[in-house]
């Protein structure tokens, strides 16, 4: 034993594998035991893929949801139980087709998955179809890939976008409406407008020989007093209009509005922040003289410009910057640049935009968080990039930040379009999980988020002014713990059930890539001592405690073999200074903090030193008079009597009126006595208890033997709705007691 | 070995239970039985806790209350006249992971399985017994049960019962390692649910006698206690059942009682008129039999092997010399 505790030691401290001792991790093998079970995630109901809709209020969806919402609008006409299943069957299929790396629309993927599973069952092929009939909403199916994240951000800002330039669009068309209708008003005021032909013009040709076009031009102009409108005021119009008609940052509706949009529209996606800036700074005096354009159409509408009081004010129109309301008419400036392309030049551009109030939205994806050391031959546990973007961008106060690993974008959907719509810079900081490993980019991307390695929170300045409200971590797992905790269940091998708590650490995490194979070492079963303790407990010991004692992990292999591997120092230091960041971040999160922790100790000592002040005072005040100390209160508190007591509060009953039909359906046993009657008339809830199903489904007979029938009397028949039921005045007289 | 998959990680979406997915064919129970009301409050109980079907087991005997398995839409075991009880401990014994249900009867509990039913207190093992208690034997057409009051005229008492009906109540309060007592009515169907609710989430042997109404044999037997929610003593209490103000309004006689209180319950449980509703008993400390026993290792394939070569060499001539060597002589 001794003998194996010096090897297992030698390993943790130096990374050797001495000679016969261990095993060197044969690699590929292996997965952290809480990864069994995860082998296939076709078969598994879980978030993704993702459904992209057209659709306001929910443009994410998850397969599972939607297909589960279908299954319940054709289970409630039919066998439910058998059109969940087929669901279940159908999403499974889907999943399948995916994996192989299937790329098209739900209501596409949903008929190649029927074709594949009814090509020998008719009658499954019917119900597929039932369901696939169900659907409402169709759009692209996207698994949780490297493509994944971008996709989901730019699905839902294209969605907010156009709800911005609907805005936008109505706007300038009903200025530019008005304006018109100014400036024709006034042109039909004018000699031209009304010359003998402009009028002969205006009437149709059925009865132009009616009129006498000349006279009725020479009378007009004659009589209407005439004002033609300054032409100053025409100039700037015409010059109001033509701005607005040629802008090019709403591009026009898809039904073919051409009043809009002549040049060609902008576009607002960038692959990097350079550019973006660029375009920003380019188009800004467009975006100013858009904005003035706007503002005086306004006034220029309402009749209420005046040169004398706006022409000062629209010279110097946008010279210190439009304001907020301006820039939120706007189209947001969207970037996707992934981490390994973004230069620190780019960094600091951005985050120079950011503060100077660049309404930019910022996707950040990263899709390694193993980064090579600067300083030795070795990797770290960095993802840095993206990271330290996301932190610059919370010190700046003003963005939205959000940080979260793929796996958790779709709880975070609402967050996200959030940020989208959110006034203001953004930062969306996503990790990717496609490090190109052979695990799915998903598990990787979901066990960076449980071990911390990439936390999720998100910063939100909209939500209030101070850290409670504005920063959460709810979308971690068992925030207010180091690592998050899992049962794991196995059997030994004398097959019977062994249960425990395994925490999912860092150490876990790097387990996942191949490229950290060498920090870890394989123990035979027979070597499996008590010196192996695990990372998480191991990192929970004072140093001084840790004598003798190898931190290890359990893992299994591809035939789910149970495993332990023994974790070399470095990466147990990684583990430490990752901890501590997550510590860091609780703190930001309320969890933990430190100066709440502070004050509570110093409120509780107050408390403490004034109850012993208190009761010093009364121990004086009694023994200065030991006759008369009070009795009562020294008694113990009087119990409470055993009488019946009236409830508190008492629901008022609604008042039935005793001419309607009804049935007390919570007082209900469900003895079948009025559904024998008539299973039309009389139906069962949830719960299934008795209710007036359709009161025009039976008679006042069935009502008054209903009520006869029923053991505990909570049929009520009410008063007969057909006055022409035969034998009316006997079954009234029956239903008398059962009013 | 082999490891089952645990949920983690991943968020996976939840299965939700509807009252459908426990309900198995029509009930074969007369129209009108209370039988339905107990089945309607079990089944809305396995959907409210979610009870995993194929981890929820109801074990009964004989007699109309023990058709009962058949109409649950999980597993079942429709035992033999009396035997309830030792069939749920075996399977408690031998797979502590399942929800154990056990129904029966007047008949199957209170007179032939009367022995299991007094040692299956003593054992306190964790499972929700219901007594179907009718008064009567329904299935076999109307023979006096023990808990047939006193003057029932019966096929098998015509000049009315001699005896005085047996009390399950008092009889369960009497014995060691009691821990759990309630009394239902079916007509009460809410209460109904809440003992059974509060019988299933205590841990041990939880023993609900539900009083029902037999409409084929005894039709009016029941009335006067159905008609007349005074005569009804609903028990309530905050470690106990909460009454909801409906049921408060309708049923007036009340009496707040600790069920830690176990001399106050064998006084309420001897009170006929009116009839006490509610939890009588409980004692969530009382240790169980199956931890006692360390219930539960699952059998490896070589001691079921084991157990089949016993089995089968209680039947194997030996030649002379291998038969010492068997008997160990």
């Amino acid at each position: 034993m001794q003998v194996e505790l010096q090897a297992h030691i030698a390993f943790h401290l130096t990374g050797r594998i001495p000679q016969g001792e261990g095993d060197a991790l044969a690699r590929s093998d292996l997965q952290p035991a809480l990864f069994a079970g995860y082998r296939d995630l076709t078969g598994l109901r879980y978030d993704f893929p993702l459904v992209l809709v057209a659709d306001d209020k929910q443009p994410v969806l998850s397969l599972s949801a939607l297909l589960d919402g279908a299954a319940k609008v054709v289970a409630a006409k039919d066998d439910g139980e058998r059109a969940r299943k087929h669901a279940v069957r159908l999403q499974r299929e889907i999943r399948k087709l995916i994996a192989e790396g299937a790329t098209a629309t739900l209501f596409k993927l949903c008929d190649l998955a029927i074709e594949r599973l009814a090509n020998s069952d008719e009658q499954l092929g019917k119900s597929l179809k039932d369901l696939r009939a169900a659907l409402k909403k169709d759009g692209e199916v996207i698994d949780c890939d490297k493509a994944m994240p971008f996709r989901m951000v730019q699905h839902v800002w294209k969605g907010l976008q156009e709800q911005k330039a609907q805005k936008a669009r109505a706007a300038i068309n009903a200025l530019i409406m008005k304006l018109s209708d100014i400036l024709s008003a006034d042109f039909g005021h004018s000699k031209e407008g009304m010359s003998a032909e402009r009028l002969q013009a205006a009437i149709g040709s059925a009865h132009r020989d009616a009129f006498d076009f000349a006279a009725m031009s020479r009378l007009l102009t004659e009589t209407t007093i005439n004002v033609p409108m300054a032409e100053s005021r025409r100039q700037r119009i015409r010059s109001l209009l033509s701005t607005l008609r040629a802008q090019r940052f709403f591009a026009p509706a898809v039904d073919g509005d051409k009043r809009i949009g002549v040049g060609e529209p902008y576009s607002f996606l960038f692959e990097n922040c350079t550019e973006a800036v660029a375009a920003y700074r380019e188009r800004l005096p467009k975006m100013t003289e858009l904005a003035k354009a706007m503002a005086m159409a306004r006034l220029e509408a309402d009749g209420e410009y005046s040169e004398a009081r706006h022409d000062a004010f629209f010279a110097g129109f946008g010279d210190n910057g439009l304001d907020a309301d301006d820039i939120a008419v706007f189209p947001d400036y969207l970037v996707c640049v992934n981490t390994n392309d973004l230069r620190a030049a780019e960094t600091d551009l951005i985050l120079r935009a950011f503060a100077a109030g660049m309404p930019v939205k910022l996707a950040v994806q990263t899709d390694d968080l193993l980064e090579q050391s600067p300083i030795r031959d070795d990797y770290v546990v960095g993802g840095l990039r993206g990271r330290q973007l996301a932190s610059s961008a919370i010190g700046l106060g003003l963005p939205y930040v959000l940080q979260a690993a793929s796996s958790g974008l779709y709880q975070l959907r609402e967050q996200i379009a959030r940020g989208l719509a959110y006034r203001g810079p953004a930062v969306f900081s996503v990790y990717s999980g496609a490090n190109g490993g052979s695990l799915q980019p998903y598990l990787v991307a979901a066990a960076a988020a449980e071990s911390r390695a990439f936390p999720a929170f998100t910063y939100d300045p909209s939500a209030g002014t101070d850290w409670a409200s504005r920063f959460s971590l709810a979308a971690n797992s068992q925030v207010d713990v180091d690592w998050p905790v899992q049962r794991f269940d196995y059997e030994d091998a004398d097959q019977q059930l062994v249960s425990e708590n395994v925490a999912f650490t860092l150490v876990d995490f790097a387990a996942c890539d191949p490229r950290c194979g060498k920090y870890f070492a394989k123990v035979p079963r027979a070597k499996w001592t008590a010196d192996l303790v695990p990372v998480a407990e191991f990192l929970t010991r004072e140093p001084g405690d840790l004598a003798e004692k190898v931190p290890c992990l359990l893992m299994v292999d591809r035939d789910n073999q149970l495993q332990k591997v023994i974790v070399n120092d470095t990466l147990v230091g990684e583990a430490r200074r990752c901890v501590e960041a997550w510590r860091s971040l609780q703190e930001l999160g309320g969890v933990h903090n430190s100066h709440a922790a502070r004050l509570l100790e110093q409120e509780r000592k107050a408390l403490a030193e004034q109850a012993e002040a208190a009761a010093a005072a009364v121990a004086a005040a009694a023994a200065s008079q030991p006759a008369s100390a009070p009795v009562a209160a020294q008694a113990a508190p009087v119990v409470a009597s055993s009488t019946a007591a009236a409830p508190a509060v008492v629901e008022a009953a609604p008042e039935k009126s005793s001419d309607d039909p009804y049935i007390e359906t919570s007082r209900c046993t469900s003895c079948n006595e009025c559904t024998q009657i008539n299973d039309k008339m009389f139906g069962y809830d949830a719960n299934k208890q008795a209710f007036i199903k359709d009161l025009n489904a039976g008679t006042y007979r069935q009502l008054v033997e209903a009520a006869e029938n029923c053991q505990i009397s909570i049929i009520h028949p009410g008063k007969p709705r057909n006055p022409n039921e035969p034998g009316l005045d006997e079954l009234i007289k029956r239903a008398e007691p059962f009013l | 070995m082999t490891i089952h998959a645990t949920e983690c990680l991943l968020r996976l979406h939840d299965e939700h239970y509807e009252l459908e997915d426990y309900q198995s064919g029509v009930p074969r129970w007369c129209t009108g039985c209370g039988d339905n009301a107990i089945l309607a409050a079990v089944q809305r109980l396995c959907r409210d806790e979610e009870l995993r079907p194929e981890k929820t087991m109801f074990v009964s005997g004989i007699g109309c209350s023990s058709r009962f398995p058949h109409y649950m839409k999980t597993y079942g075991f429709h035992g033999i006249h009396g035997r309830a009880l030792p069939v749920a401990e075996g399977v408690k014994m031998s797979r502590p992971d399942l929800n154990v249900f056990v129904n029966t009867g007047d008949g199957d509990c209170c007179s032939i399985g009367a022995a299991h039913w007094i040692h299956g207190i003593r054992y306190n093992m964790n499972m929700t017994v219901m007594l179907h208690d009718n008064q009567i034997y329904g299935l076999t057409k109307m023979q006096a049960s023990p808990t047939s009051p006193r003057g029932l005229k019966s096929n098998t008492t015509p000049r009315g019962a001699y005896l005085e009906g047996l009390n399950p109540l008092t009889v369960t309060l009497g014995v060691q390692n009691v821990s759990f007592v309630a009394q239902a009515v079916d007509w009460i169907p809410e209460v109904l649910y809440d003992i059974i609710r509060a019988a299933y989430h205590h841990k041990g042997f939880s023993f609900v006698r539900i009083l029902q109404r037999c409409p084929e044999w005894l039709p009016k037997m029941l009335d006067p206690w159905v008609h007349d929610p005074l005569k009804i003593n609903l028990l309530h209490h905050k470690n106990g059942l909460t009454l909801s103000p409906n049921i408060s309004k309708v049923y007036r006689t009340q009496e707040e009682h600790d069920p830690s209180d176990i001399h106050r319950a064998r006084e309420i449980a001897s009170e006929l008129d009116p009839i006490p509703v509610g939890i009588l008993y409980h004692d969530p400390h009382v240790p169980r039999y199956e931890e006692l026993r360390n219930a539960g290792q699952q059998r490896s394939t070589r001691f079921i092997k084991a157990g089949f070569e016993a089995e089968l060499d209680k039947f194997t001539v030996w030649p002379a010399a291998d038969a010492k060597a068997q008997t160990g002589a």
